[in-house]
C-alpha cells in the first residue's frame, strides 16, 4: 500500500508514517504544494493525507487537481481548521474524510484503513481475521461461523482495533472514536474498559482466541 | 448620590447663610459707630461755639436763664464731679415726654465765667439715628437676600447649561460596551476642559478597543498556532506508545503525558471556539427546537452519566423553538450537561426541565453554593477539580449573551443553572 503525506510539518509526517509503517504501508513525502502536485500527477497513491494550509498553496487546489484528472485515491484531509464549513467544504471538493489536529495516530490509521478497504475492495466487504470474520456490509461478526451478537459500540471498537492491529491504541482515541465530537471534552475513560471487557468476553464466548491485550494502564492492543 | 450641582448649590445656600448671619450685625455696627462720630463732632463744634461765641458776654446771673432755654447745652454748677471730663459719654436719661429711657452722647468740660468754675454739660440725643441705623439694616439685607436667591437661580440655570456637555459624555460611556466594538460619538463641545475629557476618552476607549480586538486575534491565532506542535506532541506519544520495551513505570510516564497531552488540546479547542464566537463566525441562524436538540445529544453523554451511577431525568416541553444557531446551541447544551456529569457525585440525579422561557438544569454536587462571582468567568475554576479546564461555563455564558439568554445560579440542595430565554 502506498501513501502520500502531504504536510509541511515534518515531524508530523515522519510521526504519522512510523506508526503506518506497523501495517506495511510505505509512506511518500511532499512537504510543498508544488511536490504534492507532482508527485500526485506521477503516482498513484491508495490513500493520501492532505494538510490544507501549505507554504506555497492552497490544499483544496490539489484535491481539485486529483478530481480534474479522475484520479481514485483515497484522500484524508488533516487540517487545523475545525469549523463544520471547511469539513463540508473539503468532503464536497471530493475528500473521504476530514480529520481535525491533533489527532490520535489510532483514529489516523483507522480512516485509512477504511477508505483503503472502501476503495481497494469494493466486492469484497468481508474481514478474516484467524477464526474471526467481519462482513462490513451487513455490519455481521462471526466466529468459526458462529454468529456475535455485538452492540454498535462494541462493533466499532472492534473494527477501530482491527485497523490499528499489533498497535498500541490509547483509551483516550478509544473515548473519542467511541463517542464522537462530544467525547473530547470529557475525561472519564472508564466506559471504554467496559466496552472492551463486554466484546472480550463475546469473541471468547464463541471460540475466538483473546486478540486484546492490555497494555500497562496506556491502552488497549489487537494483537493476531 | 448628591449631583455635583445640587452639591453646588448646597454650598452656596449654606455659605449665604453665614454671610448673612455675620454681616448684619457688623454691618448695623458699623453704621453705628459712624454716625457716633458724626454726633461726636457735633458736640466738639458745639463746645467750640459756646467758648467762642458764648463764654465771654455770659455773667454768673444768666447761667438760670441759659439753661432754661438751653436743654443740649446746659452750664452746671462744678459740684458735679461723677463724671469724667472733656471725653464723650454715652448716657442715658429719661424722656419726661415720651416716658422712656433714651440714649445720649454727652460731654461735661470745665468752663470759667467771671472767675467761678462751672461744669458745661453737651448733650445729643441718639434716638432718631437708632431708627434710621435700623431702616438701613432691614433695606441692606432686603437687598441681599433678594441678590442671593436671584444668583442661586442664575448658578442654578448656568451650571445647568455649562455642564450639559458633561452629562452627555457621562451617558455616552455608561452605554458603552467593549465587546460590541462600537466607538462612541462625543459631540463637538466648545469647553476647554470637556474638549480635553472628550478626547482623552476617545483615546482611552480607541486604545482599548484595539488592545482588545488585539487580544482576541491574539488568542485565536495562538490557539491556532498550537495545534500543529500539539499535533506532533501527541502523535509522537502514540509512536512512543508502540515501544514494547517500555517498563510499567516509563508507560506511567507516557499515559500522564498523553493525559496532559489530551488536556492541552482540549483547552485549546475551547479557546478556539470561544475566539470563533467572539469574532462573530456563527452568525447564521435558525428555529432550533431546544427539547429534540437535547434528546439528540444526551445519548453520548450517558456513558459518562453511568460511569458514575447518575441517573439523569427529563421533563421536556415540546415545540419550543429559539431563534439561534444550531452549531452553538448544542454547545451550550452539552456544556451545561458536561458540567452537571462532572461536578457531580457518585450516584448523584440531573434534571433537565425546558419550558417556553426556560431551559432549567438540576444537579446534585458539592453541599454548598458556588462562588458566583467567579462562576462564568475563563479559567476561574473550581479548587477541587483540577482537571477541568474552566471554560465550559465561559462559553456557555458567551453564547447566551450573544441571544440576550441570562443564566441565572441558584442553590437550594441542588445545583440550579437557569437558562432564561
Amino acid at each position: 500500500m502506498k501513501i502520500l503525506i502531504i504536510e509541511d510539518e515534518k515531524e508530523l509526517a515522519t510521526n504519522i508514517a512510523a506508526y503506518l509503517k506497523a501495517e506495511n504501508y510505505r509512506c511518500e513525502f511532499a512537504e510543498t504544494f508544488r511536490s504534492a502536485i507532482e508527485k500526485v500527477s506521477v503516482y498513484e497513491y491508495d490513500c493520501i493525507l492532505l494538510d490544507l494550509m501549505l507554504p506555497d498553496g492552497d490544499g483544496l487546489k490539489i484535491l481539485e487537481a486529483l478530481k480534474k484528472e479522475n484520479k481514485q485515491d483515497g484522500i484524508i484531509i488533516i487540517s487545523t481548521k475545525q469549523a463544520i464549513e471547511d469539513k463540508i467544504a473539503g468532503l464536497k471538493s471530493g475528500a473521504d474524510d476530514y480529520l481535525t489536529k491533533p489527532f490520535h495516530l489510532s483514529e489516523l490509521s483507522a480512516r485509512i484503513y477504511s477508505v483503503i478497504r472502501r476503495k481497494q475492495f469494493n466486492n469484497a466487504n468481508h474481514l478474516q481475521i484467524n477464526e474471526i470474520d467481519i462482513d462490513l456490509l451487513e455490519k455481521l461478526v462471526t466466529v468459526n461461523g458462529q454468529k456475535v451478537q455485538l452492540t454498535k459500540k462494541e462493533y466499532d471498537l472492534l473494527i477501530f482495533l482491527t485497523g490499528n492491529k499489533k498497535r498500541v491504541i490509547s483509551k483516550a482515541a478509544l473515548a473519542e472514536h467511541l463517542s464522537g465530537d462530544m467525547a473530547d471534552m470529557l475525561d472519564n475513560y472508564d466506559f471504554v474498559y467496559a466496552h472492551i471487557k463486554n466484546l472480550k468476553k463475546k469473541l471468547a464466548d464463541a471460540g475466538s482466541a483473546d486478540y486484546i491485550k492490555t497494555v500497562y494502564g496506556m491502552g488497549y492492543k489487537w494483537d493476531a | 448620590m448628591n449631583r455635583l450641582l445640587n452639591k453646588t448649590l448646597l454650598y452656596y445656600t449654606f455659605f449665604s447663610a453665614v454671610i448673612l448671619l455675620i454681616s448684619a450685625p457688623v454691618f448695623y455696627g458699623m453704621l453705628q459707630k459712624l454716625y457716633t462720630d458724626d454726633v461726636d463732632e457735633a458736640i466738639m463744634l458745639r463746645k467750640k461755639e459756646f467758648l467762642t461765641n458764648n463764654i465771654a458776654t455770659l455773667t454768673g446771673n444768666d447761667i438760670p436763664t441759659w439753661n432754661k432755654f438751653n436743654r443740649d447745652i446746659r452750664i452746671l454748677p462744678d459740684t458735679i464731679t461723677s463724671q469724667p471730663k472733656d471725653t464723650i459719654i454715652q448716657e442715658t436719661f429719661l424722656d419726661v415726654l415720651a416716658p422712656e429711657w433714651e440714649p445720649y452722647r454727652v460731654l461735661y468740660t470745665n468752663v470759667e465765667i467771671q472767675g467761678n468754675s462751672y461744669v458745661l454739660m453737651i448733650q445729643l440725643n441718639l434716638v432718631e439715628s437708632e431708627d434710621l441705623i435700623k431702616a438701613i439694616v432691614w433695606i441692606y439685607l432686603g437687598v441681599l437676600v433678594g441678590l442671593l436667591i436671584v444668583i442661586f437661580f442664575l448658578t442654578r440655570f448656568i451650571s445647568n447649561r455649562l455642564w450639559k456637555p458633561f452629562y452627555t459624555t457621562l451617558q455616552l460611556i455608561d452605554q458603552f460596551n467593549l465587546e460590541k466594538l462600537v466607538t462612541p460619538r462625543f459631540d463637538e463641545v466648545n469647553t476647554y476642559e470637556f474638549q480635553k475629557l472628550n478626547q482623552g476618552l476617545n483615546k482611552l476607549i480607541s486604545e482599548s478597543l484595539r488592545s482588545f480586538s488585539a487580544q482576541k486575534v491574539f488568542t485565536q491565532n495562538a490557539a491556532h498556532e498550537l495545534q500543529t506542535p500539539l499535533a506532533v506532541l501527541q502523535s509522537k506519544l502514540d509512536l512512543l506508545m508502540q515501544d514494547e520495551s517500555l517498563t510499567s513505570s516509563q508507560a506511567a510516564v507516557v499515559q500522564s503525558l498523553y493525559d496532559s497531552t489530551s488536556r492541552l488540546s482540549r483547552i485549546n479547542k475551547n479557546l478556539l471556539l470561544l475566539a470563533k464566537i467572539e469574532n462573530n463566525q456563527f452568525a447564521d441562524t435558525e428555529k432550533v427546537n431546544i427539547s429534540e436538540l437535547i434528546n439528540e445529544v444526551l445519548p453520548y453523554f450517558t456513558e459518562q452519566a453511568d460511569g458514575k451511577k447518575l441517573s439523569i431525568t427529563t421533563s421536556l416541553q415540546t415545540a419550543i423553538n429559539l431563534l439561534s444557531n444550531k452549531g452553538l446551541t448544542e454547545i451550550l447544551i452539552n456544556n451545561f450537561i458536561l458540567n452537571a456529569i462532572r461536578h457531580n457525585v457518585e450516584g448523584g440525579r440531573i434534571i433537565i426541565i425546558s419550558a417556553p422561557d426556560r431551559l432549567v438544569i438540576q444537579n446534585t454536587g458539592i453541599e454548598h453554593p458556588l462562588d458566583t462571582a467567579m462562576l462564568y468567568s475563563r479559567f476561574g475554576k473550581n479548587a477541587t477539580d483540577t482537571r477541568n479546564n474552566g471554560l465550559g461555563l465561559a462559553i456557555a455564558k458567551e453564547i447566551c449573551d450573544r441571544y440576550n439568554w441570562q443564566i441565572t445560579y441558584q442553590y437550594d440542595g441542588l445545583h440550579n443553572f437557569s437558562i432564561l430565554f
